[in-house]
């Protein structure tokens, strides 16, 4: 082979997998990356996308988001919201897992109770949505069972009331997403060796200390995969919100995603939308980071 | 350290399938006792219901006089090796091996105390900050072990501890183990398939089969004496060749040809000669014959074979053969490989045995090593 011959294929080599790889990145690049750049760059024009020639804003409107306490009040029940959510989705996923591995309930109804703990997962967020607020009306089921086994005095508003919708969010969320976690759990318990259980046994744990020594440590890589990814999606939860409350009453449910869509659609203001929808990208963006850094220590 | 006993044990499963069938059983305090038989004979679970990781339907197991059937496995003071080791994986040497002293809320210094005696006695000090992950195979093992002794039990039960390992090091840790245990002098009973193992390591072997006890006794006993076929068939490397047979006039005739029976032979076993006339089982190891050209000086009887393979190990040939005699099957299921598809016979040549494959030759046995057994019940007589 001459060496002009050689350097040839060696270039060929080389170029291959980028050719390969051609396809999804132009997709990837179109669908993903041209829009973010566009959102980062609106965020710095003022009247962006209203006005044909935009002139540069600086800092003006992240200054602007910054100074709106309704942005710091969505950027805390974002938290609450996400919060809460990943840990009762963890705890409830966690329970019924164990409760579907155990030897002690009847397969039949293990059956039966595993295909009633995943329906949630089969509907959409509108549907889930539509089910809560029918649920919890004033005049709904919730409110008359709590009445009548005497928990509550007066009927209450869930979703209209300041002081419960964000809870009430929250709940109906908590809901709708455990069953990811259950199903995660379960593949995974199933996964632990019954040897580490007997050897445990024969050295006298009990069945707390089995819980924690083998059961957790063991589940820990899916627990901290599951809550990650959990977290990043949570944090960017919208028509659940949308169709319950629309953010409020009094903005006492407004999330960043509920804040930067109104900004957008309501206000019209594109150029604040873009900076608030950013500062989610940001958030967002670092979690990404560490859940990655966590696969790859893996 | 306490004798084991079990009395009258039966294991039924919920579709009646009955794994253990009345197993009687003592082992005595201090004796190393090896559980042997076929896959599916019941060996592990016989185990599993002393460690108390499987009910007991009928029958009485009390371990150091204490009946302990009702008794939750951490009580009855047994440590168990599991085949797979049953290491945490997330834990390193030191907390595997501490594990149960932690349950049992011993205090930090007395855990180190003990660990590092247990890692000093299986050369395990320098890898206490291992992750099982980073050990090899016959360092796990010695963990395992390590988790077993730091307990102090009445009784040892070891599942298979060395299946898991290659071939050279399961020569070492067989060592090992035999010479941790008679250090130690706890009661150990220990299940294998492995019929070398039981051979090499035990104070007694126990055979089963299907669920039913054949024999406990002595590994020498249970090779020169087997009590039927089956423990006859399995004890031994390769299987003992078992033919049935005619017994006419102190001679036994297989096919065309006739070993004959010297009177010794009788005297032993009286009840040979109600035989006369009649089938009968017999059976020759493999180390047992000969290659007649080459054992001249020793008289024994030939017998006209053909060879079918040859292994060459080096130290000894296994020759494959074809004589003519209906093979009898002892229930081995093992045994079946030992013969293969073309031959009927193994024999252990000495390696400077220049027989070749395919040819005929004069196969030389020794008649004082012949085994006998009724055709119906596979008895010896």
């Amino acid at each position: 082979m001459t060496r002009q011959k050689r350097s040839h294929h060696k270039l060929k080599r080389a170029v291959a997998p980028y050719l390969y790889l051609s396809p999804s990145l132009l997709i990837i690049g179109l669908l993903m990356l041209l829009p973010m750049a566009t959102v980062i760059a609106y965020s710095f024009q003022n009247s962006a996308v209203l006005r044909r020639d935009p002139t540069f804003a600086g800092l003006k409107h992240y200054q602007a988001i910054f100074d709106d306490p309704v942005f710091w009040a969505s950027l805390w029940h974002t938290l609450y919201f996400t919060c809460m959510s990943v840990i009762f989705h963890m705890t409830i996923g966690m329970v019924f897992a164990l409760m579907l591995n155990s030897d002690r309930i009847n397969p039949t109804l293990r059956n039966i109770l595993r295909v009633l703990y995943i329906l949630p997962w089969l509907f959409t967020a509108v549907i889930i949505a539509v089910i809560w607020r029918l649920l919890l009306e004033p005049n709904g089921v919730v409110n008359s069972i709590l009445m009548q086994i005497g928990i509550i005095g007066s009927k209450i508003e869930w979703f209209s009331s300041p002081e419960t919708a964000l809870h009430a969010v929250t709940f109906a969320n908590i809901w709708a997403g455990y069953p990811l976690f259950m199903v995660s759990l379960l593949a995974g318990l199933q996964g632990i060796p019954k040897d580490f259980y007997e050897a445990a046994d024969i050295d006298g744990a009990k069945a707390y200390q089995k819980l924690i020594f083998i059961t957790i440590p063991q589940l820990m890589p899916i627990i901290i995969s599951i809550s990650l990814l959990d977290f990043i999606w949570t944090m960017q939860v919208f028509p659940l919100i949308w169709i319950t409350t629309g953010g409020g009453p009094i903005y006492s449910t407004e999330v960043l995603s509920t804040y930067t869509y109104k900004l957008a659609f309501s206000s019209y203001n594109l150029s604040q939308a873009s900076a608030s929808a950013v500062v989610i990208l940001l958030i967002s963006l670092g979690l990404t980071l560490f859940y990655i850094r966590y696969q790859k220590a893996r | 350290m306490a004798e084991v006993v079990l009395e009258n044990i039966c294991k039924t499963y919920g579709n009646n399938f009955r794994a253990i069938d009345q197993l009687n059983l003592s082992v005595e305090d201090g004796e190393f006792l090896i559980l042997v038989g076929p896959s599916g004979c019941g060996k592990s679970t016989a185990l599993r219901m002393i460690a108390g990781l499987e009910d007991i339907t009928s029958g009485s197991l009390r371990i150091g006089g204490t009946d302990v059937v009702d008794m939750p496995p951490k009580d009855r003071d047994i440590a168990m090796v599991f085949q797979s080791y049953a290491l945490y994986p997330h834990m390193t040497v030191f907390e595997n091996i501490a594990f149960s002293m932690r349950l049992a809320g011993k205090p930090k210094a007395e855990r180190k105390k003990r660990v590092d005696e247990i890692a000093k006695t299986l050369q395990l000090t320098s890898l206490l900050d291992s992750k099982p992950a980073n050990l090899s195979g016959g360092q796990r093992q010695r963990v395992a072990m390590g988790r077993a002794m730091v307990r102090e039990p009445a009784a040892f039960l070891m599942d298979e501890p060395l299946s898991n390992l290659d071939a050279k090091l399961r020569v070492q840790m067989r060592a090992e183990i035999t010479r941790l245990q008679k250090q130690l002098g706890v009661t150990t009973i220990y299940v294998t398939h492995d019929q070398t193992e039981a051979m090499t390591m035990g104070d007694r072997v126990a055979v089963l089969k299907g669920g039913v006890l054949q024999q406990v006794d002595t590994p020498k006993r249970l090779y020169e004496s087997p009590v039927n076929a089956f423990v006859a068939g399995f004890i031994g490397s390769p299987s003992m060749n078992l033919f049935e047979a005619t017994l006419t006039g102190g001679e036994l005739m297989p096919g065309a040809f006739a070993i004959r029976l010297q009177d010794a032979a009788f005297v032993r076993r009286p009840g040979l000669k109600s035989y006369a006339g009649r089938k009968v089982v017999f059976g020759i190891r493999p180390e047992d014959l000969y290659d007649s050209s080459l054992e001249s000086g020793r008289k024994y009887q030939t017998i006209p074979a053909r060879v079918t393979s040859i292994e060459e190990l080096g130290s000894e040939h296994i020759v494959h053969l074809n004589i003519d005699a209906v093979r009898v099957d002892s229930g081995d299921p093992d045994a079946v490989q030992d013969f293969g598809l073309t031959s009927n016979a193994v024999a252990r040549f000495e390696p400077d045995s220049t027989v070749r494959s395919g040819s005929e030759i004069r196969l030389a046995l020794d008649d004082t090593k012949l085994h006998f057994f009724d055709p119906e019940t596979h008895l010896a007589i």
